[in-house]
């Protein structure tokens, strides 16, 4: 094999790549798609958190006054049980829900008649009305044109429930304040260990970034595969390839053209990498937060791992598809020979959930060991919880010497079939092919 | 230069059982223009990509320069297949680079060349760009640039004139001059001998993936000369002449009959036995013999 033929080809398999508009459109779309996905929600809340404004009947009367002061007290730090009984949701979600305390009067139909008409004429958006019968069933009636703005509701019921609790422990007696302080939660904090070190992290967070990184590798190796599988078959009804195999071997031809798109697909995931190692520093880490969500940490290691594992998932799979390509004579008859290749790139995800539930089990670690599921099941690990050293080591090995066998299988099918053209081969052809090449 | 430049010895190849080329030989001297001839499916592409180390031949070798192939011989050679395509989404300039780079030529020596080239060809206003925006002529264009920008010593062109419009043959009987003249050896198959016959010095012809004759042009229409005769009649319509003894084909052309006689046939004696028939002959002459009878004649004595 010669180098300076397959850097030729890989030059130009990579360049062309990287040129194109659609690739830099692609590299980008992600990063801020991912952005858009943690950002959006809070900028959404907060854009649509609006005001309430709330008629308040109060037939037990001090009910409203404490309403009021629940929701206007100061927002407090959501892992503080004993504020967050006072306060309600996070500050982020909260709405400003302003009481208006209505008197009441002798005649309840006309007023409720009268409080209808105030809301629709827009005066105030919503009434309720705190009775003594309504609360023995432990309701309070809520009417508005809107009811679907469950989020502030959700908010009014949290403080109503705290007023009225805080006005029966009265009655019984109970002191409030000791009370609360006894009652308040805990939360669990999430530490995940591994051998690096010990690091707090929000648990589903880590979870969401396990599923992430499994589904962006299952989709990049996809997307190159099929990549791969379109340039051989470009090169082969465009009749090119003759062209290329009078100055260079097949097997050069094919090896330039994985390592030039594998080179390709590896900057794009690069430029994404960084990115999310740059968005998990702790300066943006906590900017992010300000915005409302809890970002998972990403660290070198894992971005390595991941890089490595795309490389060995790409080599795999896009052998396959580059011997597909060399096989057929169109997209069709490709597309029909993929379907062959598929199942062993989809079979992971039905390994997901019992691996993220049990990466340890004896089912994750075989699984994860079987070199056509590696690249996903051993990235899907390593995200969840780090595998032994040798586990990950093995796992490398074998997928790597199976990534070398397979790349000279289908180099010996690619080269008879690259040239071949007319009807679609049976198995038993490849079969020759394989053997007499 | 002087000499051997191209030679293929006994080369065999065969697919599934059936023998596409069969012991194939033939010497391309230095500096010849020369013409692989056949019918379609005779065995000339089979040849040309064996010559190209595309295929391996089941047996038999090919030399170039003296001695026996290399890899790296693929460098001195221009290659031009007879199925062509470009990729469609490279710009013209980084297609040609491509292609030089893929023969040895580093960029740098290339851009001007592909500069002139581009000039030559009319095509330098669409340097940059796509391929897949050009029509199919300029494509051709590219495609003949391309097979010959690295200076190769020795051009191989399968049924260069295939599917090209006029403006493009005209440009590649150019080229074919243009190489000529600077003592560069080129192989062309074809199955139109008329072109062969106006641009080969010499010629090898295959059928059913057999040689049935190779040699200088000029050599063999002379052996092969005084076998053709034409004659005329001073009568509407000529005789029959299928049956005369010594007589192997007789084809009317333009007025006249061209016959074909047999090697050992005297052709006075075809006349005298057509006139003692009742024939009014007008007039009877000897032959230069075009390329399209030496080959039906071959391969009706191979056969």
């Amino acid at each position: 094999m010669r180098l300076d033929h397959v850097s030729t080809i890989l030059k130009r398999e990579y360049l062309t790549r990287v040129k194109s508009r659609g690739f830099w459109i692609a590299t980008l779309v992600l990063p801020v798609a991912m952005a858009a996905i943690v950002v959006l929600p809070s900028v959404i809340a907060m854009k649509s958190r609006g005001s309430l404004r709330l008629a308040v009947v109060d037939e037990l009367g001090g009910v409203a006054a404490d309403l009021e002061r629940r929701l206007a007290a100061p927002p407090a730090a959501p892992a503080d049980g004993a504020e967050a009984l006072a306060a309600g949701s996070s500050p982020d979600q909260r709405s400003a829900i302003s009481i208006e305390a209505v008197e009441l009067t002798a005649d309840a139909t006309a007023l409720r008649a009268e409080l209808d008409r105030r809301v629709l004429a827009g005066e105030v958006d919503a009434w309720i009305w705190i009775s003594a019968a309504g609360l023995e069933r432990d309701e309070v009636e809520y009417h508005a044109e809107s009811v679907s703005n469950f989020m502030t509701q959700e908010r009014l019921e949290r403080a109503l429930s705290r007023a009225v609790a805080q006005r029966r422990l009265e009655r019984e007696g109970f002191d409030v304040e000791r009370v609360t302080r006894l009652v308040r939660g805990v939360e669990l904090e999430t530490v995940r260990i591994s051998e690096t070190g010990s690091r707090k992290e929000a648990g589903l967070a880590g979870f969401f970034l396990a599923y992430f990184l499994f589904f962006l590798l299952y989709t990049v190796v996809a997307i190159y595969g099929q990549q791969v599988m379109n340039g051989v078959l470009e090169e082969k009804s465009s009749r090119i390839v003759e062209v290329l195999i009078s100055t260079v071997r097949p097997s050069e031809l094919m090896v330039g053209k994985l390592a030039g798109i594998g080179l390709a697909g590896l900057t794009q995931l690069g430029i994404w990498m960084v990115t999310m190692l740059a968005l998990s520093t702790p300066g943006v880490l906590g900017a992010m937060m300000v915005a409302g969500g809890r970002l998972p940490t990403v660290s070198a290691g894992l971005v390595v791992h991941f890089l490595l594992l795309f490389l060995l998932g790409f080599f795999l799979f896009s052998s396959l598809y580059a011997t597909v390509g060399a096989a057929t004579n169109n997209a069709q008859e490709a597309q029909q020979f993929a379907g062959i290749v598929v199942p062993f790139l989809v079979a992971p995800v039905f390994f997901m959930v019992p691996v993220i539930n049990d990466p340890d089990s004896t089912l994750s670690v075989v699984a994860s060991l079987v070199p056509p599921f590696t690249p996903l099941l051993m990235m899907l690990r390593i995200a969840v919880k780090t595998p032994p050293a040798w586990q990950i080591l093995l796992g490398y090995l074998l997928t790597a010497g199976f990534v070398a066998g397979l790349v000279w299988v289908c180099a010996r099918i690619y080269r008879v079939g690259i040239l071949m053209y007319g009807k679609k081969p049976t198995f038993g052809e490849l079969w020759r092919w394989l053997r007499h090449a | 230069m002087s000499g051997i430049n191209l030679e293929v010895r006994g080369v065999r190849k065969a697919y599934d059982g059936h023998v596409a080329v069969d012991d194939v030989s033939f010497a391309v001297p230095a500096g010849a223009v020369y013409g692989l001839l056949g019918q379609n499916g005779a065995g000339k592409t089979t040849t040309i990509r064996m010559i190209m180390d595309i295929l391996a031949p089941d047996r038999g070798e090919v030399h170039l320069f003296g001695r026996a192939r290399r890899a790296e011989d693929s460098r001195r050679i221009g290659y031009l297949p007879e199925e062509r395509g470009l990729y469609r989404k490279m710009t013209v300039t980084d297609h040609l680079l491509f292609l030089a780079e893929l023969h040895g030529l580093p960029a740098r020596v290339a851009r001007p060349r592909v500069d002139s080239w581009l000039e030559r060809v009319e095509l330098a206003a669409w340097a940059k760009t796509k391929v897949e925006a050009l029509s199919k002529g300029m494509q051709q264009k590219i495609q003949l640039v391309g097979t010959v920008l690295h200076e190769p010593e020795v051009l191989i062109l399968d049924e260069p004139f295939s599917g090209l419009d006029p403006i493009n043959q005209g440009l590649f009987k150019e080229m074919i001059a243009d190489f000529k003249r600077a003592g560069r050896t080129i192989l062309f198959s074809t199955h139109i001998l008329e072109q062969a016959e106006k641009l080969c010095d010499s010629i090898c012809l295959i059928a059913k993936g057999r040689v049935i004759l190779s040699g200088e042009l000029a050599t063999i229409k002379r052996e092969r000369g005084g076998d053709l005769f034409e004659i005329r009649f001073d009568q509407p319509s000529a005789p029959a002449l299928d049956g005369v003894p010594g007589v192997l084909s007789a084809t009317p052309h333009d007025g006249a009959v061209r016959l074909l006689l047999a090697p050992e046939a005297r052709p006075a004696e075809v006349v005298a036995a057509l006139v003692a028939g009742g024939a009014r002959v007008a007039s009877f002459r000897t032959l230069e013999p075009d390329l399209e009878s030496i080959f039906l004649q071959a391969v009706r004595d191979a056969a």
